[in-house]
């Protein structure tokens, strides 16, 4: 079978994908994010524990997990399965809490190492130490972080027995539906790492929403399947079978091979094994996968090429989530930027209008130079000017509350708001620009010759004033060309005027930035969108 | 039976007294409504008639139904339609459950496909009324049953349709009288149509009896998404482990053990030791084992005759749980006297009052100095204010120079920014131990109120400059201290002695004059110390009363800032803090905290 060869170009491409896939990441709480979160570590997972694996070396036995929900004697049945107690079964919800890997033992070494479900620690100590174990590790794990999915410590416990035909190896799954989520999560993972996948469901629980499921899951994904109706009364056997056939049949899975096993005395208590007969027919159904070489490349090849082609689907999903994770930054990238663009130009605005020259700075402008010392005025100037700036930020900072009001995604990707802290940053610039404007007066009176007494000062305060008090301080301009020049007083203008742009839109744009710092610090960029694809256009032209 | 009355009929008679009427029969209850139409919703009221007993949950359930009622209507213009909704669909059950007896128990039986609800149901009934089957799922449409005649408003309130209908073997058994009980389909089948059918059932019972098996009882779609959100309902709840004849005896305990555990962890509240809580049995419909247990249990608590009040409650406590969020949140709310000072401290600062203090009080030392100064320096003086004169007029035609669009200059004075500066941090202070939505009603009202005020604080600083200008004028100063004059007359009289001195010290030279030099010349020299001498102690003196006529510039002009910000912002804003408070003491009766 051609799909099963070694192919090189094909795990290539495949582990060029599961690289993009790795790297692709949905910080922003957007709608869809959690989905797609999920949706990447499942297909990580799949990659990672079943299809480069499996592809990397098609001989290898074939996994057969067995899953179901709470009670629907798995555990039991892979007991019977094997003919001795490998794995807890018991009356307690949920059961299974360490998944166990049932194995031929010449085939030990095929999942001792970390080729399949790497992420799983192999746990090797007698079974009532393990589950002690297996406690611990969940205690630890919910001390130290439950999101984090790459870390878990789950273990996996791996038992031999001969019973087993070479080739093939059975997996207890935990529940689906588990009330502890991390069984839930390892679950899905487990069903995903397998060739076939057994479904458990019984007769009162065939109706169930969360096997059916599961049943469509893997009817999308084209895998190897087989059903088995567990606990089935014998006087209703004939008719729950009967219209469990009917619910498959209506759901498209009429092919899919299904077993019936009677409800008896020792699956009721769990604790026994069922009668070699009452499993007769799945374990003649899965050795003869085991061991047939013809059946055995059918179901493993089956599966594969059903992951393979799923990833046609699921990939442009993830894309798609990673396009609207950088639009949902780009949009607020933008509206910040808007803000502040538009915080900027109103303070232009207000200074060429003259606004900065009121209050204490109006007071004094006009009671200068006989009531007001030109080092008050140039105090009262420069408080002003840092009143407008922060005044400006705060309304940037309320118009960009306004734009995203209530956008999870701005609140956890934009820095918060900082008054206090703002108006001390402004505070500390506007000073400088007073330092440089008193700098430059100090020059060109020195060239002008005049340095005597408090000159410099007194050209420092008007010139403050004839920069921000618009046309309501000429008088400035022309004190200022009087007794320096008409040359230099221009040149002196011209100087604190770049002074005071320089200075404005260094401090809104530093405010801006702060604001924005977060997100651009999380690097959202259109090349995920575009690689992912990309991958999956090179792997479709490799299979 | 009575018809159903409309929805705002509901919404305003709720609670017009029909509790007091439930002793009569359904039917006599809608006339009695009328003459009570007009009494506003908003006073509890006492209910006309004689009462007959009711119980304590009754009780302390109708004021905090009211107070929620009032609670909903104070804030519909401040929360949004989807916050209120929840509470909205409690007060119209509330209503729609009072119309009806409350001697009148609906328990619902609910559990997942196959647990055995319709087993129990029969069981219970001891007949065949439901169908029980091995096909799944079995029971689409809910089913009742009713220990009483006087079930059909209830069943209609709840949809059931008539041929749902069953009624137990009569004669009805009295333990059980008064009890409805409904067969609900399963909630986690794959059809939907059940599930729904669930959720609209289980909001209008009193109460539910979960039916869980060994096989199910700890799936995750029972305990998250039902025992977990219904935890705070545990009075009106009933969990029965069914099929325990599939387990042996071990077994079932353990089990049912560990189904106390899980119900724990779901925040369940038991009723063991006596206290109040839910009811966990283990049972089998089968064999009816534990089935008369259940009963016995059902009996006593249908006879009880407070289950709907006990569910309102709950639904109540939900509910305002669910609101807190929306009325209460911690910090405490409210201006603090330092925040209403900062606020104008601010507005001083944004009309300039320290500034025009300090140029008010230099203006008058200068006129005090220029009134006590030597008659050399005042001659000056008469020609420096000739000059300034001149610069002042300068300044006022510099101001003409406006942009167009601008307001004319003199009328803006006061900083925007800084009035801006000083609403948004009033604004923040007042918003700070808000929830949300008040929060923003407040920095509305301080917004709006912010609308004029810069406008309005211009008016302010342009009278008070007139009135300096006025002062300034000299002519009109309306206090021209005493003393000014004095020392004014004295430096004349020492001019007068210099120029004396002057004379006859020239008179003694030229021999016109007798006498001895040495006279004219200390008159000469006293008079020549004695006017600095003068000048200075009037500075000396003048600096005293210019500070205090600068700080009372200061402060007139203070004042008239920090009253127009009084007006126009802090009182829109103390009063939305007034409503807010009102609501919230609505929402702790509600809550029932009171």
């Amino acid at each position: 079978m051609a799909t099963l060869d070694v192919r090189p170009r094909l795990l290539d491409a495949l582990s060029a994908l599961r690289d993009r896939v790795d790297a692709a990441r949905f910080p922003l709480p957007l709608p869809g994010a959690a989905r797609a979160r999920r949706n990447r570590a499942e297909l990580l997972a799949q990659l990672d524990d079943y299809l480069v694996p499996r592809l990397c070396a098609p001989e290898a036995p074939l996994l057969a997990v067995v899953g179901g929900s709470t009670g629907a004697g798995k555990s039991t049945l892979v007991n019977s399965l094997v003919g001795r107690r490998v794995t807890e079964a018991g009356v307690l919800r949920p059961t299974t809490r360490t998944p166990v890997l049932v194995c031929h033992p010449d085939d030990h070494h095929w999942f001792a190492g970390s080729r399949v479900l790497p992420r799983l620690q192999r746990v090797w100590v007698p079974m009532q130490e393990c589950a002690a174990a297996a406690y611990e590790a969940e205690a630890m794990d919910d001390d130290a972080s439950a999101d984090a999915v790459e870390h878990e410590p789950f273990a996996l416990r791996i038992e031999t027995d001969r019973a087993l035909p070479r080739g093939l190896a059975l997996l207890d799954a935990p529940d689906i539906d588990s009330l502890v989520e991390h069984n839930r999560d390892l679950a899905a993972a487990l069903v995903c790492a397998a060739d076939i996948w057994v479904l458990v469901t019984t007769a009162t629980r065939y109706a169930d929403a969360v096997p059916w499921h599961l049943l469509r899951t893997a009817k999308e994904y084209d895998v190897t399947l087989v059903t088995v109706l567990d606990r089935v009364p014998h006087q209703v056997a004939v008719e729950v079978s009967r219209q469990y056939d009917a619910m498959l049949e209506k759901a498209g899975l009429g092919d899919v091979p299904r077993f019936t096993i009677p409800e008896l005395p020792e699956s009721a208590d769990g604790s026994g094994l069922l009668p070699a007969t009452a499993v007769a027919g799945l374990r003649a159904w899965l050795a003869q996968r085991a061991e047939d070489p013809a059946a055995r490349t059918v179901a493993t090849a089956r599966t594969a090429r059903g992951v393979l082609s799923s990833l046609g689907s699921r990939l442009p999903g993830l894309a798609g989530a990673s396009a609207v994770q950088h639009a949902a930054a780009v949009r607020m990238l933008q509206s910040v930027e808007e803000a502040y663009g538009r915080a900027v130009e109103r303070v232009r605005r207000e200074i060429a209008a003259g606004e900065a020259l009121a209050g204490d700075a109006l007071t004094h402008w006009r009671g200068h130079p006989h009531d007001s010392t030109p080092d008050e005025l140039l105090n009262a100037l420069t408080g002003s000017v840092i009143a407008l700036l922060t005044c400006a930020a705060d309304a940037a900072d309320e118009g960009i509350a306004a734009a995203c009001g209530g956008d999870p995604a701005a609140e956890a990707a934009l820095a918060p708001r900082d008054p206090d802290g703002a108006s001390g940053r402004i505070g500390v610039a506007v000073r400088r620009w007073r330092r440089c404007l008193e700098e430059i007066a100090q020059e060109e009176v020195r060239a002008a010759e005049r340095d005597r007494g408090n000159e410099a000062e007194k050209t420092a305060a008007l010139l403050a004033a004839a920069l921000l008090g618009g046309g309501r301080a000429g008088a400035a301009g022309d004190t200022l060309a009087r007794t320096l020049g008409a040359g230099a007083a221009l040149r002196l203008r011209d100087r604190g005027g770049e002074l005071l742009s320089d200075c404005l839109e260094q401090v809104l744009e530093g405010e801006r930035d702060r604001r924005t710092a977060p997100l651009e610090a999380l690097e959202l960029t259109p090349d995920h969108q575009v690689e992912l694809i990309a991958v999956l256009s090179l792997l479709q032209k490799e299979r | 039976m009575t018809a159903v009355p409309s929805a705002d009929e509901v919404g305003r008679f709720w609670n017009d007294g029909l509790i007091a009427r439930r002793g009569r029969p359904d039917g006599g209850s809608r006339p009695g409504a009328e003459p009570e139409r007009l009494v506003p919703v908003a006073r509890p009221l006492v209910p006309a008639g004689p009462r007959t007993t009711t119980s304590a949950a009754g009780q302390a359930l109708r004021p905090r139904l009211d107070a929620l009622r009032e609670l909903v209507g104070l804030s519909r213009a401040r929360l949004d339609r989807r916050t209120l909704a929840e509470a909205g669909r409690v007060l119209e059950e509330a209503a729609a459950r009072h119309r009806h007896s409350l001697d009148l128990t609906v328990v619902a039986l609910a559990g997942s496909t196959g647990s055995g609800k319709s087993s129990l149901f029969n069981a219970l009934a001891r007949a065949q009324l439901s169908e029980a089957g091995v096909r799944r799922p079995t029971t689409a449409m809910p089913v009742s049953c009713a220990w009483t005649d006087r079930a059909d408003g209830v069943l209609d309130r709840l949809g059931i349709p008539a041929r749902a209908r069953r009624q137990p073997v009569r004669p009805y058994d009295p333990a059980l009288s008064g009890l409805v009980l409904l067969d609900l389909p399963d909630h986690d089948s794959a059809a939907v149509g059940h599930r729904e059918q669930v959720d609209r059932l289980l909001g209008l019972v009193d109460a539910v009896i979960w039916v869980v098996d060994p096989e199910k009882y700890a799936d995750a779609v029972l305990h998250e998404r039902y025992l977990r959100p219904l935890a705070g309902y545990a009075e009106v709840t009933f969990v029965v482990l069914n099929q325990v004849d599939r387990l042996s005896t071990d077994a079932a305990d353990q089990v049912l053990d560990d189904l106390r555990r899980l119900l724990d962890e779901d925040g369940l509240a038991l009723g063991e030791h006596g206290e109040p809580g839910a009811a966990v049995l283990a049972l089998s419909a089968l064999t009816g084992e534990g089935v008369g247990e259940l009963r016995e249990a059902l009996g006593a608590f249908t006879s009880r005759r407070c289950a709907a009040e006990l569910r309102l409650t709950a639904d109540v406590d939900g509910v305002s749980a669910r609101l807190r969020r929306a009325y209460v949140a911690d910090g405490r709310p409210g201006l603090t006297e330092r925040a209403r000072q900062e606020f104008e401290d601010r507005l001083a600062e944004a009309v300039g009052a320290q500034a025009a203090g300090l140029s008010a009080e230099r203006a008058w030392r200068r006129d005090a100095e220029r009134a006590c100064g030597t008659a050399f320096k005042r001659v000056r003086g008469w020609h420096d204010r000739l000059f300034l004169g001149v610069r002042a007029r300068h300044r006022a035609a510099d101001d003409d120079i406006e942009p167009v669009g601008y307001a004319s200059p003199q009328r803006r004075t006061a900083s925007r920014p800084l009035v801006e500066r000083a609403v948004r941090a009033l604004a923040y202070e007042a918003s700070a131990g808000l929830p949300d939505p008040w929060a923003q009603a407040v920095r509305e009202a301080a917004a709006r109120g912010a609308e004029g005020l810069a406008e309005a604080l211009d008016e302010v600083a342009a009278v008070a400059a007139e009135t300096a200008a006025t002062c300034a004028g000299g002519t009109a100063r309306a206090v021209r201290p005493r003393w000014w004059a004095a020392i004014a007359a004295g430096q004349g009289a020492l001019l007068a002695m210099q120029l004396l001195g002057a004379v006859w010290l020239v008179g003694t030279f030229t021999g016109d004059f007798g006498g001895p030099w040495w006279l004219p010349a200390e008159l000469l020299a006293g008079g020549s110390v004695g006017g600095p001498v003068l000048a200075w102690c009037g500075r000396i003196a003048a600096r005293g009363p210019a500070r205090g006529y600068g700080l009372e510039t200061e402060h007139r002009l203070r004042g008239a800032a920090a009253g127009c910000g009084r007006a126009r912002v802090l009182e829109p804003v103390a009063a939305e803090l007034l409503r807010y408070r009102e609501v919230r003491a609505q929402f702790v009766i509600a809550a029932g905290e009171a």
